[in-house]
């Protein structure tokens, strides 16, 4: 693409990177959600009307090792997962905790209008993380229980 | 858009020269007269000021008295307006012609899409009365009956055959006339995630979602947009009932499963 064209855009570059994820998603699909090493989110954005589910697998290190993400919703939406998915891979629980939907905003230069898809993405790891959590002190609790 | 008849702006005198800026809509003028107070000073500036384009002229300190009738006049009633060409009162909500000299009027800010549509303000409508009542309104004020006409008439239908666009396309739907209705009583569906969605609602979706995705044959799109229908019927039913006895949280909730469902139902047909 000439120079011409992407300065034309403004934030050319921008402008291709929900293009890209929204054309080339990375890590589309799903994880086992009865396993005890996966956590899974799902949300929903009641405005828009858009369903995000985002799981992740975690390792007995507390990194976690995989991600799978799947939006039904608007480019931006779908792209704000498939990001998110990107960056929690190789980060530890507490890393990951830490993504904020104004990072995904900048990364992917999302429009005020489209704000609320990176919140919803934010959401979804948060609550994905919430829920592996929950699982591993269940574990906890069962291991205790059955030790007396 | 609000609809004020009397606008009271308290600032700074640094923002005082900004003032004019704000109100660049003259349409929104057409019906307000807006005061600034400067701490003891009143500048008092009218519609007819703006469109002149002259800021505001301060009044005199006098002004206990003008204190008290500024205060007195502060109301958001609707005010009895006047033909912007004959000077004849208008006197129907909402006003598209003058009866007297058949001038186009500005859109009635107060006036409802229900108002508007002519129909009652309720979830079950005759929505081939509402077609009907669109083109007639059309028939008379699409800018294409006003190529011949002064600047202002072709202003004024612009904004009127744009608001009865709206007003249309609002109310067909059950969706959008349901999430209007609940905005004419201070409700509205806020950004962002819902916290309190039930998840095996979610999950649902997640799978009707996945099998519309999945499918490989028309048929299989057929069925599952069937009983997406069949799903929306069922919510227009609830919502009607919810809307009828008053239940607006009951409303809001059914509208907003009927907006995930309408997603749905638009994406069959890709």
């Amino acid at each position: 693409m000439s120079n011409n064209t992407t300065s034309s855009f403004g934030r050319g570059r921008c402008y291709f990177k929900v293009v890209d994820h929204y054309e080339n998603p990375r890590n589309v699909g799903s994880l086992d959600k009865t396993s005890k090493n996966v956590g899974t989110g799902l949300v929903g954005a009641p405005a828009c009307g858009d369903v995000m589910k985002l799981q992740i697998e975690v390792d007995d290190q507390g990194k976690i090792v995989d991600a799978r993400f799947k939006t039904f919703g608007c480019g931006s939406a779908i792209a704000s997962s498939s990001l998110v998915t990107e960056w929690v891979k190789g980060k530890s629980i507490a890393e990951a905790m830490t993504i904020k939907n104004t990072d995904i905003a900048k990364e992917l230069c999302l429009p005020p209008v489209k704000l609320h898809c990176s919140m919803l993405a934010e959401d979804a790891i948060k609550a994905a993380l919430q829920d592996y959590r929950v699982k591993q002190q269940d574990i906890e609790i069962e291991a205790v229980k059955a030790s007396n | 858009m609000v609809s004020l008849t009397i606008f009271r702006i308290i600032c700074t005198s640094e923002a005082l020269h900004i003032l004019p800026k704000l109100f660049a809509n003259r349409r929104c003028l057409s019906k307000t007269s807006i005061y600034a107070t400067l701490c003891k000073n009143f500048i008092n500036f009218s519609s007819k000021d703006t469109q002149n384009n002259s800021c505001f002229k301060p009044v005199s300190e006098s002004t206990g008295k003008h204190v008290s009738s500024l205060l007195r006049t502060f109301s958001t009633a609707s005010e009895k307006l006047n033909c912007w060409n004959c000077g004849h009162s208008v006197e129907q909500t909402p006003a598209f012609f003058c009866i007297f000299c058949n001038f186009v009027q500005p859109p009635d800010e107060g006036a409802s899409y229900f108002q508007i549509m002519d129909c009652d303000q309720t979830f079950a409508l005759d929505t081939q009365r509402l077609q009907k009542r669109y083109l007639d309104l059309q028939r008379t004020l699409h800018p294409d009956n006003y190529t011949h006409k002064t600047v202002k008439e072709q202003e004024f239908s612009e904004y009127q055959s744009a608001l009865v666009n709206k007003a249309y396309r609002t109310l067909l739907k059950p969706l959008s006339r349901g999430l209007y209705m609940l905005e004419l009583k201070g409700m509205h569906i806020q950004e962002g995630t819902d916290a309190g969605a039930d998840p095996t609602f979610l999950m649902e979706l997640m799978e009707i979602n996945e099998a519309l995705d999945g499918a490989r044959s028309r048929e299989e799109v057929d069925k599952i947009g069937a009983a997406t229908r069949e799903k929306l019927n069922d919510l227009t039913k609830r919502i009607e009932a919810s809307l009828h006895k008053g239940e607006l949280q009951a409303a809001k909730a059914f509208l907003v499963q009927m907006k995930y469902f309408a997603n749905i139902e638009d994406k069959q047909d890709q």
